[in-house]
């Protein structure tokens, strides 16, 4: 489920996939699920149910060098899950691992869709007063502040990012959830 | 009269009146808005109503103040007037109660050929929910 705009700036990245590919350009999923970060993975099993909940995950080690996180452990876990369904963690461990939003992320996220739609709409300057607000309101949120990047003619790559990122480090790497698994060593 | 969209899971238009920060509906529009209606026995939806103690305290003369509509429902709102835009929440305690009974809400988005998915058509099969995005 892409966090995106548009069905347009999510193509480029899904050749060659084939399971459902969702676009969410409200954020619903952010409000839902209470993320902050991408690329976030959720476990659901057949009752739809949530036993392993919000985590850090990569599907491969392209960006390793940058967040020291490895793509293999967790895919190991999730190869054991589907053959043996035995789960990593206890409910209450789930439950622990994952905050309901404060009433600032609420409202960082409203002001974000309303920014997006305004935006949408050709209505920039309303786009800008109400991402600005979100920024404001979720400072070291990812789906808020380097999201509205792309969105604002910055670049998700560029210098707003690293500025967002150091104070994103200095707040202490803040993530709503599960730290990326590690390989035993 | 003007045309106010209303931002939630989904996109709506509605006729409403604008005025200093306010954005006021005719009772009759409040379904089309919030998909809630105004009842004797509360804010009502199916056969779920909340409760409202002052029901006065909802209106501007005849008018449903969208924000004290939201209020009531405990649905976090944004309101820019000028700009004729609303965005609102889930109702905090819905949201808060999925989150800690560990159930995964449905939620629906269209695919990239715009064809909507709601996340219990899997249902009976495990599922990886991946939040990626280009950014």
């Amino acid at each position: 489920m892409a966090l995106d705009d548009s069905a347009d700036d999510v193509r480029p990245w899904t050749e060659g996939i084939t399971y459902p590919v969702l676009v969410d350009p409200q954020h619903v999923l952010t409000e839902q699920y209470a993320i902050t970060n991408v690329p976030t993975v959720i476990w659901i099993d057949e009752d739809d149910r949530i036993v392993r909940p919000n985590g850090v995950a990569f599907s491969n080690d392209m960006f390793k060098e940058f967040t020291g996180d490895e793509s293999g452990p967790h895919l190991e876990l999730v190869r054991e899950w589907v053959h043996t369904g035995a789960v990593p963690m206890s409910p209450d461990e789930a439950r622990e691992a994952v905050d309901d939003l404060d009433d600032d992320a609420v409202l960082a996220r409203l002001h974000f869709r309303l920014a997006a739609h305004a935006r949408r709409a050709g209505d920039d300057a309303t786009a800008r007063a109400h991402f600005a607000r979100a920024a404001e309101l979720a400072p070291h949120d990812f789906t808020i502040r380097r999201a509205q990047l792309p969105l604002t003619g910055g670049d998700p790559f560029g210098q707003e990012f690293f500025g967002f990122y150091s104070e994103w480090q200095e707040a202490g790497r803040p993530y709503n959830g599960l730290g990326s698994v590690r390989s035993e060593s | 009269m003007t045309s106010v969209t209303i931002i939630g899971h989904d996109v709506r238009t509605v006729e409403a009146t604008v005025g200093a920060g306010h954005v006021l509906l005719d009772p009759e529009q409040l379904p089309a808005a919030l998909g809630w209606e105004l009842k004797p026995e509360g804010l009502c939806r199916d056969d779920v109503c909340v409760p409202v103690r002052e029901r006065s305290s909802l209106f501007v003369d005849d008018r449903l103040d969208v924000a004290r509509v939201a209020e009531a429902l405990r649905r976090p709102v944004v309101i820019d007037a000028d700009a004729r835009l609303v965005s609102i929440a889930l109702p905090t305690e819905q949201r808060r109660q999925a989150i800690d009974a560990l159930v995964a809400p449905a939620v629906e988005l269209a695919d990239l050929d715009g064809t909507r998915h709601s996340l219990d058509e899997w249902r009976g099969k495990k599922k990886l929910l991946v939040a990626f995005a280009s950014w």
